[in-house]
């Protein structure tokens, strides 16, 4: 296996609270990765530290061999890290449409005067970008919606669009932050084969955290559990399932 | 510089940067409450001085509507001063009524409020202009009663002036401050301030009533940005309708040298703007009106918290 | 038609002139940063335009090139303006609401008190009879005018392009469009820049036209205004600093019948406005267009 991404030690300390604690692991190109944990055990952070938004206290972080730690966020998702959020941050005051043309921003190139004069290349360029915006905004199925602004979007409609626009970056790797919240059971369902179904089509990586166990358990490669800001395990489902500390985590943790 | 001209310049210092520390505690109390900066607080100054001198003089020069009117009350300044304030107190609650409670009340861009109390500032200022004209007025020097207008000290051959006028100020803002703090501190009303300004949510949950306390904080800013522009007045005259917003400007950096929303850090920062100015050298007085936001942009480049604030945590 | 505009050509003129300085604060805007610092880069155009204009140094060059020194006027303004911009906004854009406003004041005023002092730009009485691009007031539409156009037609391109996008992105959520691989920083610079080159570049035009240059052209009142001129119109497209910088610089006049108390009605303007239309003029206009869609059932339905 190729090793896509890679954590060397990790820590994040917040005042005296430790919310990420010594964090390893390797993520091998085209993997579904799961991160579980219960509520606090810093998995939302450990995302936050992969791309950029939150420094590191310490550690390492290398995708394909490249040191990613230090650098700033748009740096990150440059080299092909798309993400989500746990808490949707759309740009809500913006169409569908544009929240996805948005995020093309690092696969193109036009600036203010070829903007504004419209030269041939940047008109060819932002046709691209039309035609790649209105091609996501279909496989999430939301095309009849385009002109729409993000805040008048349900929720479920809301996390497939910020789904598209992870991927209009053209990413490598995509980190999910709980994609199936708010869900129902066949919403969930569809989510699972969706990601499946894009992981393919893209050639991603993906790196996803999620509660609900069964479905993470069914889609996932590898899974990672963090407790109280460690890993206390890593492996495929079925050997994770039966680990005595995870077993403990949450079931002590009730 | 000569142990006199030190003196003299910390005289200086200390009597007008007290005044700019009340000032500036009118702007950073409605802060602390509501978030926002009242742009109309350099007019209610402006407002408090033509407040107080109508009160203790009773005439309006010969260039507004008023002209050539003469009232008849001759209030000692003392009491004049008093009432000239709560009067400004009085124009803070309706400005929160006319220009910040509707926006709040729908919820708008906090910008909006910005632009609303510019046009409440707008109001005042031309309606004095109207009525009164925009002549300079200054008050008479018996104001305070028969009492010298300075006082001499000869410091290693060196005269030092120490005008009446800056010990009134002085001695004015140094009992404002401590029935302020006192206020603040100690009373009901004050822990409900500070409630307030923790977290509006919380505070009603305790059962407090927000709006009467929005409604308090606005006469308290109202009352002292008054008194500053009298202080002011008496010491340097009232220099026409627009002589507030210089003030307004460096009650701006004020705040944020102490630290936005930060009582304690008002009146440092007062203290501190005050004395550079007066530190100036005199080749470079023509400069001393960027000292203060020299300051401004140097701290808010440096420790945008300011001196006393706390630091702002960026939530992801 | 001729009367008309000899009687109010100025007044037409300043319109033009002021809705072009509340587009300068709307770059920033449109990226979510609330800067005040136009006033300055007004001025600082004004002086390099009054100073190429009068002193001994330029008479040479003055002679020679005729009327095209007022081009070259307007170039030197842009980038003396946009270079200031980059020194002050690449530390001041750090901060963020009320912060980066609170700094923008300070650095007008700084600039106005330098301004105040300094042998070149005429301390505190000015630079005076600066030379004229036209003879009458009138004519001054013929610089003002184009660049309007040029500013609206760039502004339409802005709004539909990479750049556009990036700082609407960041208007709406800076932390998100970070992580869509947008730097902030560089884009919140740019958007300052654009602003600052703009209000520079209509200084500069601003001194011939007004004949005479002074510190009182760029102060704190005027930051306000034009801010005023931005919210009232709004802020959300172009058409807002056109339409509010417009009508508001148009109100004193208009309200002249009422005399000395014209200034206190303005003032209830901004009051009401700011409570009433929230989204400003352009926002009014648009709400009531959606508004006649619906009721007449025509168009594209909404929801």
């Amino acid at each position: 296996m190729t090793v896509l991404l890679e954590a060397e030690r990790l820590c994040r300390n917040f005042g005296g609270l430790k919310a990420v604690s010594e964090v390893s692991f390797q993520v091998a190109e085209g993997e579904i990765f799961g991160l579980i944990g219960p509520n606090g055990a810093g998995k939302t952070t450990l995302f936050n530290l992969m791309t950029g938004l939150t420094p590191v206290t310490s550690g390492v972080l290398r995708y394909r061999g490249d040191l990613l730690t230090g650098l700033p966020p748009h740096r990150i998702a440059a080299q092909g890290i798309g993400r989500t959020f746990q808490n949707i941050r759309l740009f809500k005051g913006l169409s569908a449409l544009e929240n996805i043309k948005v995020s093309q921003h690092v696969t193109t190139k036009s600036g203010l005067l070829s903007g504004f004069f419209g030269t041939p290349s940047s008109r060819a360029e932002e046709k691209r970008v039309e035609e790649k915006a209105w091609e996501l905004l279909t496989l999430v199925g939301l095309s009849g919606r385009a002109a729409e602004l993000a805040e008048n979007f349900s929720y479920g409609d809301q996390r497939r669009l910020e789904i598209a626009r992870a991927l209009a970056l053209e990413p490598k790797i995509v980190l999910l932050d709980e994609p199936a919240a708010g869900m129902n059971s066949s919403e969930k369902y569809g989510l699972t084969e969706f990601i499946r179904a894009i992981r393919d089509q893209f050639k991603l990586t993906v790196l996803l955290i999620e509660h609900h166990v069964p479905l993470v358990m069914n889609l996932c490669d590898r899974i990672a559990v963090l407790n109280f800001g460690e890993l206390i395990a890593v492996g495929e489902p079925a050997e994770v399932q039966k680990n005595p500390a995870v077993i403990e985590a949450y079931l002590g943790a009730e | 510089m000569t142990t006199a001209q030190f003196l003299q310049n910390l005289l200086n210092g200390i009597s007008i940067g007290s005044v700019y520390a009340i000032f500036a505690l009118g702007y950073t109390l409605v802060f602390s409450i509501l978030g926002i900066i009242n742009f109309a607080h350099g007019a209610i100054f402006t407002l408090g001085a033509y407040f107080t001198y109508t009160l203790a003089v009773g005439e309006f020069g010969i260039n507004g509507l008023l002209s050539g009117l003469t009232l008849d009350l001759q209030i000692p300044f003392a009491l004049s001063l008093l009432i000239g304030s709560v009067l400004a107190g009085m124009v803070g609650v309706l400005l929160e009524r006319l220009a910040f409670k509707p926006l709040r009340t729908r919820g708008a861009d906090s910008l909006l409020a910005l632009v609303s109390s510019l046009g409440v500032a707008l109001v005042i200022v031309n309606a004095i202009q109207y009525l009164v004209g925009a002549e300079i007025y200054t008050f008479p020097s018996q104001v305070y009663g028969d009492i010298k207008p300075a006082m001499m000290f000869e410091v290693a051959g060196q005269s030092v002036v120490v005008r009446t006028v800056q010990v009134i100020i002085f001695a004015v803002c140094m009992v404002i401050l401590t029935l302020l703090g006192y206020v603040i501190s100690f009373t009901r009303i004050g822990k409900a301030l500070q409630a307030v300004a923790e977290n509006q949510t919380t505070a009603s949950l305790l059962g407090i009533s927000v709006d009467k306390i929005i409604l308090v904080t606005f006469f308290m800013s109202g009352f002292l940005g008054g008194l500053a522009g009298t202080l002011v007045g008496t010491s340097f005259g009232i220099a026409g309708p627009y002589f507030g917003v210089t003030y307004g400007l460096k009650g701006l950096a004020v705040i944020v040298l102490g630290g936005l929303g930060s009582v304690p850090g008002a009146v440092l920062g007062g203290i501190v703007i005050g004395l550079a100015e007066a530190f100036v050298p005199p080749d470079y007085s023509a400069y001393k009106e960027a000292v203060a936001f020299a300051f401004l942009f140097i701290v808010l480049l440096v420790r945008p918290q300011g001196l006393l604030g706390r630091s702002m945590i960026q939530k992801v | 038609m001729t009367d008309f505009l000899q009687n109010n050509g100025f007044l037409l003129v300043t319109m033009v002139q002021q809705a072009l300085l509340a587009m300068s604060l709307y770059y920033p805007l449109m990226c979510g940063q609330l800067s005040l610092a136009s006033p300055g880069f007004y001025a600082l155009g004004g002086y390099v335009a009054a100073i190429i204009g009068t002193i001994e140094y330029f008479a040479p060059w003055r002679d020679s090139l005729g009327w095209v020194i007022f081009p070259l006027e307007w170039l030197a303004a842009g980038i003396i303006s946009g270079f200031l911009a980059v020194l002050v906004g690449i530390p001041a854009l750090r901060l963020r609401g009320i912060y980066l406003a609170l700094a923008t004041i300070a650095f007008v005023e700084i600039l106005r008190v330098v301004c105040l002092n300094l042998e070149i730009t005429g301390g505190a009485i000015g630079i005076f009879g600066v030379p004229q691009l036209f003879e009458s007031r009138w004519s001054y539409i013929w610089t003002f005018g184009p660049l309007l156009m040029l500013m609206l037609f760039f502004s339409y391109r802005l709004d539909r392009s990479r750049v556009g996008r990036a700082f609407k992105a960041i208007r709406e959520d800076e932390l998100a469009a970070d992580a869509m691989g947008i730097n902030p920083t560089r884009y919140k610079v740019l958007a300052f820049v654009i602003g600052a080159v703009l209000a520079g570049v209509v200084g500069a035009m601003s001194a011939p036209f007004l004949n005479t240059w002074n510190a009182r052209q760029g102060t704190f009142d005027a930051s306000i205004a034009y801010l005023a001129y931005v919210l009232i119109g709004g802020s959300r497209s172009m058409w807002g600093p056109l339409l509010g910088g417009m009508m508001l610089s148009a109100l004193p006049e208009i309200l002249r019948p009422l005399k000395d108390s014209r200034l206190i009605i303005n003032g209830f303007v901004l009051v009401f406005a700011s409570i009433y239309m929230p989204k400003g003029i352009a926002g009014a206009v648009g709400n009531l267009k959606n508004f006649t869609t619906r009721i007449l059932g025509i168009g594209r339905s909404e929801k």
